[in-house]
C-alpha cells in the first residue's frame, strides 16, 4: 500500500508542478525591437574570416566600408569615403576618408585600419580562402595620410574599384593585439562604424544589436535588432504568426498555401524579390558523351523547365538562359530559352550518332551505351525530386540516368575533383560579375570550371572585358559571351529564383529595392 | 576482486585509444574538409571562390596536410593534457561548446529518463500482475503504438496544436527559456524553465515507455515464478507485500544495471528533438560539426563519451560482480 501511496504523492507533484508552470508570463514587448528569423548560427561575425550569408547579412548593419552599392541604382556610392581617385594607368586606387567617424568603442577611424585589414587578408596564417581569392591582384595598400589611402592593382581590371571600396575593414586596435587573429575574442563581439552596434550573442538562441548613438549618418527609427536562431522553418513560421517574429524568408511552399489567409495578410507584408543567383545542370565535358555541344543542347530540350518549375517551384522563378544574373545589365534578353522539345532532340541525336542499334532500349554509339550519373546534394529536396523527373523523361528516349546523392561535403570534394558525369547546383553571384573564374579555360584545373567548358572566343572576350573599363562596351561583349555560352550549353540553365520574404505591418516605409530590404529605413508604426 | 577491478580499469586504455583512433581516421578519410566547405552552402556555390592553391595553403593552418598517424599523436598528447582544442567554426574553445550545450542536454535528459522510469515501472508492474489480460494487453497496444509514432512528426504537430498560431496557444514554441527569462525570481524561472521543458520532454518521452515497461514486466515475471515467491504467499503474507516487498525488490537489479548502461546515453541529444524546439544541445553540436568536418569538437564529443561508455559499462560490471556471487567468483580466479 506503501509504495502506491507514494508513486501517487509523486504524481500529484508533478502534476501541480506541470499545472504552475502553465501560468503564463507576459512581457510588454518594445515596439521599437525588431525581431528578425535565422535558420543557422553564424561561426562568428569577423568580416574578414566569415564568409556565411547570415554573418555577411549581420555585419552589413555593423561594420561599413569604403564604398556602398546603392540599393536602387546599385551603383557604387561612399560610405566610409568621400570620394576616389583612379589613376590613368588604372593600377592605383586613392581613397579620401571622412573624418569624425568613430569605432563603436570610442576611438577614430583612421587609414591605419584600412592597412591592417589588407595586411590581415594577406595574412597565410588568417583563415579565410574565399575572401583571400579576391585579393590575388592587389599588391598593397599605402597609407598617405591619416585620412588617405592608396590601393595598388597588379593589373588593370575593371572591377577593382568594388574590390579596394569593399574591402572589409576591422578595428585595428582591437585585432592588432598579438593574439591569434582566427581565434580572437572579438569576433564574437564585433566593434564597427555602422549603424548598429553588438550588444549580446547568446549563443544558439540570439544575436542582438542595438542602434549606434554615434553615428555618422541617417540614426534608424528601429532601436533594437534580434536576430534569432530557430532552425526548423515550420517553427519559424508558427513564432511569425505569434508575433515573436517580424521578418522571415519563406520556402516557396509557405508562400503558396501557408500564408494566404486574409488574417495573415492584415497582418504581414509579402515581398518577392530577385537577387543574383541561378540553377542549372552542368554537363562535363570531358565525359565523351557530353562532348559534343548538340548533345547538351538535345538534353536541354528534353527537360520540360517550365513545366518543372511550375510543379516543383510553383512557378516561382524564371527560366535563364545564360550566365548572367538576369536582372544585370550583361544579361542578353534577346536569347530565347531552348523550347522543350523531344522530339527534335532524338533527331539532333540520331544525328551526332545516337541510336538504339541493338535494340536494348538504350541509346549507343559505337557500342557505348548513353548511361551516365547525376550527382546531387542529398540534402536538396528540390535536387532530388528534379534527378526524379529528369531520369524518367531521359528514360523515354533511351537515355539512361542514374542518380547519386552525396552529403553536401562530399558533394563539394567530387566537384572539386572533377569526379561527376553530371552535376546539380546553383551559382550565388555578386552584384557585378566577371565570368573568368567560372569559364575561363585556365579554371578546368584548378577553378571553378568543372564542367571543362572550353572555347577560344569566349577566353578572348573574357580575358578583355577584365581590362575594359567602358560599360557599354563590356555589356556588348558580355552579350556575344553569353550567346556563346547558349550555343555551346556547357550547362543547362535552369533558374533564378526570387528572395520571398515576409514582414510585419507593425512596420512602415518598407521599401523593396533592387538590392533587397533595408531595415534601417523602416519606421515603427504607433498605434 | 581487486584484481579484477584493476583489470578492467586496464582494459579501459586500449579500448579508448582504439576507439578514439578509429574515429580520427574516419573523418580524416571522409571526403570533404572544413575549407572547402566554405566554398558554399547547401546546393550553391559562390561564384568565383575555389581556388586550389589558396585552399591548399589553409589545410596546413589547420595541420591536414600532416599524416593521419601524427594527426592523432597530436591530438592525443593534447587531449591528455585535457585541453580539446579551438573549434574550426567559430573560434571558441571546444570545452566552451560542450559547457553550452552539455547542461541543456543533461537536464532534457534527466527529465525524460525520470519520467520514463515513473510512469514505465508502474504498468511494467501492473501489466505483470494481470498477465495476459485484456487491461494487460491494451497497455502493451498503446506502448508499442507510442513507441512506434515518429518524434518530428508528434513534435510538430505538438507545436502547432499547443504552441500558439493557429490553435491553442499552451506552450511556447521552442527554446529553453523566455525573452524575459533574467527579470525573474528564481521560482518563476524554475517554473520557465519547466514550461519550455514539457514539450520537448513529452517528444523525448513517448517512445520509451514501451521497452522499459516490457522490461519490467519480464523481470518481474521471473521473479513471480521462483519458490521464494511461493513462500512468501504459503506464510500468509498479503498480496501488496509479497508483490512490493519480495518481488519489486529483486527486479529492481536488472533495472539498476540497465541505468549505469545509460550513462554516456544521457550525453547524446536527439538531432531532431532539439531542431524542432530551438535547443542548442549536443545533437545539434554533434551533428553540425560532423557535417562540417569540424575535427576538434567532433573527437572532443567521441572521446567523451567513449570515455563515459566505458565508465559505464565499467561500473555495470562491477555491479554485477556484487550483485551476483557468481561473476565474482569467476573474477577471482
Amino acid at each position: 500500500m506503501n509504495f502506491t501511496r507514494r508513486y501517487i504523492l509523486h504524481y500529484i507533484c508533478i502534476v501541480l508542478i506541470i499545472v504552475t508552470s502553465c501560468t503564463r508570463f507576459e512581457a510588454v514587448r518594445d515596439p521599437y525591437t525588431l525581431y528578425i528569423h535565422i535558420s543557422a548560427e553564424p561561426g562568428h561575425l569577423n568580416p574578414i574570416t566569415s564568409n556565411e550569408a547570415i554573418a555577411s547579412s549581420i555585419n552589413s548593419y555593423i561594420y561599413e566600408t569604403l564604398l556602398d552599392r546603392d540599393y536602387d541604382t546599385l551603383e557604387l556610392k561612399p560610405q566610409l569615403a568621400t570620394k576616389w581617385e583612379i589613376s590613368p594607368d588604372k593600377l592605383r586606387y586613392r581613397f579620401y576618408l571622412k573624418k569624425n567617424i568613430y569605432w563603436n568603442d570610442g576611438k577614430p577611424f583612421t587609414a591605419d585600419d584600412i592597412v591592417y585589414s589588407f595586411k590581415v587578408i594577406k595574412d597565410p596564417k588568417v583563415a579565410n580562402a574565399p575572401l583571400k581569392v579576391y585579393y590575388i591582384d592587389v599588391k598593397s595598400v599605402k597609407k598617405l595620410s591619416p585620412y588617405i589611402v592608396e590601393f595598388t592593382y597588379a593589373k588593370p581590371y575593371f572591377l577593382a574599384l568594388e574590390i579596394c571600396g569593399s574591402i572589409p575593414i576591422v578595428p585595428k586596435h582591437i585585432f592588432d593585439d598579438g593574439t591569434d587573429f582566427n581565434t580572437h575574442k572579438n569576433n564574437r563581439f564585433p566593434i564597427g562604424t555602422g549603424p548598429y552596434k553588438f550588444v549580446a550573442w547568446n549563443t544558439g538562441k540570439t544575436i542582438e544589436l542595438v542602434v549606434n548613438d554615434r553615428y555618422w549618418g541617417q540614426k534608424p527609427d528601429i532601436k533594437r535588432i534580434v536576430y534569432k536562431i530557430i532552425p526548423e522553418p515550420n517553427v519559424a513560421l508558427q513564432m511569425l504568426k505569434k508575433g515573436e517574429l517580424d521578418v522571415m524568408s519563406l520556402r516557396p511552399i509557405q508562400w503558396v498555401r501557408q500564408t494566404n489567409s486574409n488574417h495573415f495578410q492584415e497582418s504581414f507584408y509579402k515581398f518577392m524579390y530577385y537577387q543574383p543567383y541561378y540553377n542549372y545542370i552542368g554537363w562535363n565535358a570531358r565525359n565523351p558523351l557530353f562532348k559534343d555541344k548538340n548533345v547538351r543542347k538535345a538534353l536541354t530540350m528534353l527537360i520540360n523547365r517550365q513545366a518543372i518549375l511550375d510543379s516543383l517551384l510553383f512557378g516561382l522563378g524564371t527560366v535563364v538562359t545564360g550566365p548572367f544574373y538576369i536582372h544585370d545589365k550583361y544579361y542578353n534578353h534577346d536569347i530565347k530559352p531552348l523550347p522543350y522539345d523531344p522530339v527534335k532532340a532524338k533527331e539532333i541525336l540520331r544525328k551526332a550518332g545516337w541510336s538504339d542499334s541493338n535494340g536494348d532500349g538504350i541509346l549507343d554509339k559505337n557500342g557505348i551505351p548513353f548511361k551516365f550519373t547525376l550527382t546531387i546534394a542529398s540534402a536538396s529536396k528540390f535536387a532530388e525530386r528534379l534527378a526524379t523527373i529528369l531520369k524518367e523523361d531521359f528514360a523515354k528516349v533511351g537515355i539512361y540516368m542514374d542518380i547519386n546523392r552525396y552529403e553536401w561535403a562530399v558533394f563539394v570534394n567530387k566537384v572539386d575533383k572533377r569526379d561527376f558525369d553530371a552535376v546539380t547546383l546553383g551559382w550565388s553571384l555578386s552584384w557585378e560579375g566577371d565570368p573568368y573564374q567560372l569559364w575561363h579555360s585556365s579554371q578546368v584545373k584548378a577553378g571553378s570550371n568543372f564542367c571543362y567548358f572550353v572555347n577560344a572566343e569566349a577566353d578572348e572576350i573574357i580575358e578583355n572585358a577584365r581590362k575594359e573599363f567602358d560599360a557599354q562596351k563590356r555589356i556588348k561583349m558580355y552579350r556575344r559571351f553569353h550567346e556563346i555560352i547558349h550555343d555551346e550549353q556547357p550547362y543547362t540553365f535552369l533558374y533564378c529564383t526570387p528572395a520571398l520574404v515576409v514582414v510585419s505591418k507593425r512596420f512602415d516605409n518598407v521599401l523593396v529595392h533592387k538590392r533587397g530590404l533595408n531595415y534601417t529605413e523602416w519606421k515603427v508604426t504607433t498605434q | 576482486m581487486k584484481y579484477y577491478i584493476l583489470k578492467r580499469i586496464l582494459i579501459i586504455i586500449p579500448t579508448f585509444i582504439g576507439i578514439t583512433f578509429i574515429t580520427y581516421l574516419m573523418i580524416r578519410l571522409a571526403p570533404g574538409d572544413f575549407t572547402s566547405l566554405r566554398a558554399g552552402v547547401e546546393g550553391e556555390l559562390k561564384a568565383g571562390s575555389l581556388s586550389k592553391e589558396i585552399f591548399e595553403q589553409e589545410k596546413k593552418l589547420y595541420g591536414l596536410d600532416k599524416p593521419v598517424i601524427v594527426g592523432y599523436a597530436e591530438w592525443f598528447y593534447k587531449t591528455v593534457k585535457l585541453d580539446f582544442g579551438t573549434s574550426r567554426k567559430d573560434g571558441r574553445k571546444v570545452i566552451a561548446h560542450i559547457a553550452d550545450a552539455l547542461p541543456i542536454t543533461l537536464s532534457l535528459n534527466i527529465f525524460s529518463i525520470i519520467i520514463v522510469y515513473i510512469i514505465s515501472i508502474p504498468l511494467g508492474i501492473y501489466s505483470s500482475i494481470k498477465k495476459d489480460t485484456l487491461q494487460d494487453r491494451i497497455i502493451s497496444l498503446i506502448l508499442f503504438l507510442l513507441y512506434s509514432l515518429p518524434s518530428f512528426w508528434v513534435a510538430l504537430l505538438l507545436l502547432k496544436y499547443l504552441s500558439g498560431g493557429d490553435y491553442l496557444n499552451l506552450f511556447p514554441l521552442g527554446g529553453l527559456f523566455s525573452d524575459w527569462f533574467d527579470q525573474l525570481d528564481i521560482f518563476q524561472k524554475a517554473a520557465d524553465l519547466l514550461w519550455h521543458l514539457i514539450l520537448p520532454v513529452t517528444t523525448l518521452t513517448y517512445g520509451g515507455f514501451a521497452f522499459l515497461s516490457r522490461y519490467t514486466r519480464a523481470t518481474m515475471l521471473d521473479v513471480i515464478n521462483q519458490q521464494y515467491i511461493l513462500t512468501a504467499r504459503a506464510k500468509g503474507l498479503s498480496e501488496q507485500k509479497v508483490l512490493f516487498v519480495h518481488a519489486f525488490r529483486n527486479s529492481l537489479i536488472p533495472l539498476l544495471t540497465l541505468m549505469a548502461t545509460m550513462l554516456p546515453g544521457l550525453l547524446g541529444g536527439s538531432v531532431i528533438v532539439e531542431s524542432i524546439f530551438s535547443i542548442p544541445g549536443m545533437g545539434m553540436l554533434a551533428f553540425e560539426s560532423i557535417l562540417s568536418r569540424d575535427i576538434p569538437i567532433i573527437m572532443a564529443i567521441t572521446s567523451i563519451s567513449a570515455f563515459l561508455t566505458l565508465i559505464g559499462i565499467f561500473l555495470a560490471d562491477i555491479m554485477y560482480a556484487i550483485a551476483d556471487p557468481r561473476i565474482r567468483l569467476e573474477a577471482t580466479q
